[in-house]
């Protein structure tokens, strides 16, 4: 899965040669080697690794604060996502949902790296969650069906339609 | 479409619904479509209103920027919700001055509207006027009631009397006369001429039995139309 992943996310960023990656361990943590220094382990490292070498480290906030939300959504993706038990996703959405109120994006007013990791991290719950409870996480639903339109994101990943369903809309203010 | 009138809490609150699922008023960029609304509102949405706070402040990053955004300005009336009331063209306030260059599209819209409501005003009030004639035609019947005394010795003047005191709205009493029937016993035969709409005969008929010391029973003997 992380390395379906860092592949969409290479063709995100437009690299042009992709990477060689494997994978360590019984969890299957993703591994780069480079040429010329150690190898890079985790998904998060990767992934800021690649932004940086396409030169475009706007992507990892452009301000300290932004650079510093950046990474702290990449952890909790790792942490709190990747292996996230059942009935901890509900905490989860919920979390995230409170968070996206006032936010357009997860790290100040522009795209990062952090968008599409978090959008391909809980891709697979949102397929499935039914029409109601896209309605009362209606900011996340806003924030991935925004996400999954932004050019050069979803690669291998199925759309998932949101649909307003004004029957449900008293579950949020 | 349109959020009816940006200014007023109700337009703020049609734009807040509408960017609950949304982040962006057109698609999925920042555009020449968020920043007419922008410029639409007068001041930030209050925080009670969420989303539209979260799309005002998103887009006020945008503000070196506004020039360089992708589409077209259109009239307010052109973005939102569909089967809102387009009330741009009654607003009339200082934004849409700068929208009459490149109003391409929302100005004839809104002539047309005015042009049609015109003329449906018009239709209307020829309608009105040609119903307003039709009262000179109302529905009237002649009745014929044969009204029955108990025997010979009932005071046929006093049951005529009562029977002509029923006074309803579109009755008129016409001719009466007596007419033997049989034994000594006469009835009441009288004419009377009612509106259809407003009198109905099982009303007569109830009406004029309840005068029980002199009305035996009252039969329809014929009933005409006028």
């Amino acid at each position: 899965m992380a390395l379906r992943e860092l592949s969409s996310l290479e063709k995100f960023l437009g690299l042009k040669k992709p990477h060689k990656y494997s994978t360590q361990g019984v969890k299957k943590v993703p591994l780069l080697q480079s040429n010329n220094g150690p190898a890079l382990v985790g998904l998060a490292t990767i992934a800021s690794h690649l932004a940086k070498e396409a030169k475009k480290p706007e992507l990892l906030g452009t301000t300290p604060e932004q650079r510093a939300v950046v990474q702290q959504w990449l952890e909790f993706r790792v942490t709190r996502i990747d292996e996230c038990p059942r009935e901890e996703i509900r905490t989860v959405l919920k979390d995230l949902n409170q968070y996206l109120e006032d936010k357009v994006y997860l790290a100040g007013n522009s795209l990062s790296i952090a968008d599409p990791l978090l959008y391909y991290a809980i891709h697979h719950i949102v397929v499935d969650l039914a029409v109601q409870e896209k309605e009362r996480y209606m900011n996340l639903t806003r924030w991935f069906d925004h996400i999954q339109h932004y050019p050069g994101v979803r690669h291998h990943l199925a759309p998932v339609v949101v649909l307003r369903n004004r029957v449900y809309t008293s579950c949020h203010h | 479409m349109g959020f009816g009138d940006l200014k007023s809490p109700a337009g703020l609150k049609v734009l807040n619904d509408f960017l609950a699922d949304r982040s962006y008023i057109e698609g999925y960029v920042p555009s020449q479509a968020d920043i007419s609304v922008f410029e639409a509102l007068s001041a930030a949405p209050s925080s009670s209103l969420c989303h539209a706070l979260r799309w005002y402040n998103h887009i006020k990053s945008y503000q070196k920027e506004k020039g360089s955004l992708p589409g077209v300005k259109k009239a307010l009336g052109q973005y939102g919700p569909a089967g809102v009331e387009d009330t741009t063209s009654a607003g009339g306030d200082a934004a849409d001055d700068d929208d009459d260059d490149i109003d391409l599209f929302g100005s004839d819209e809104e002539e047309e509207s005015e042009e049609a409501k015109k003329i449906k005003e018009e239709r209307l009030a020829a309608y009105n006027a040609k119903k307003a004639k039709k009262p000179a035609l109302i529905a009237k019947s002649s009745i014929l009631l044969d009204v029955k005394p108990w025997d010979d010795e009932t005071d046929m003047v006093k049951m005529e009397e009562s029977v002509r005191s029923v006074q309803l709205d579109g009755l008129v009493w016409g001719q009466s006369k007596l007419v033997p029937v049989g034994y000594g016993i006469k009835k009441l035969q009288i004419a009377c001429v009612v509106e259809d709409d407003k009198v109905g005969t099982d009303q007569l008929e109830e009406l004029i039995t309840a005068f029980e010391d002199y009305v035996q029973s009252v039969d329809v003997a014929a009933f005409n139309k006028i």
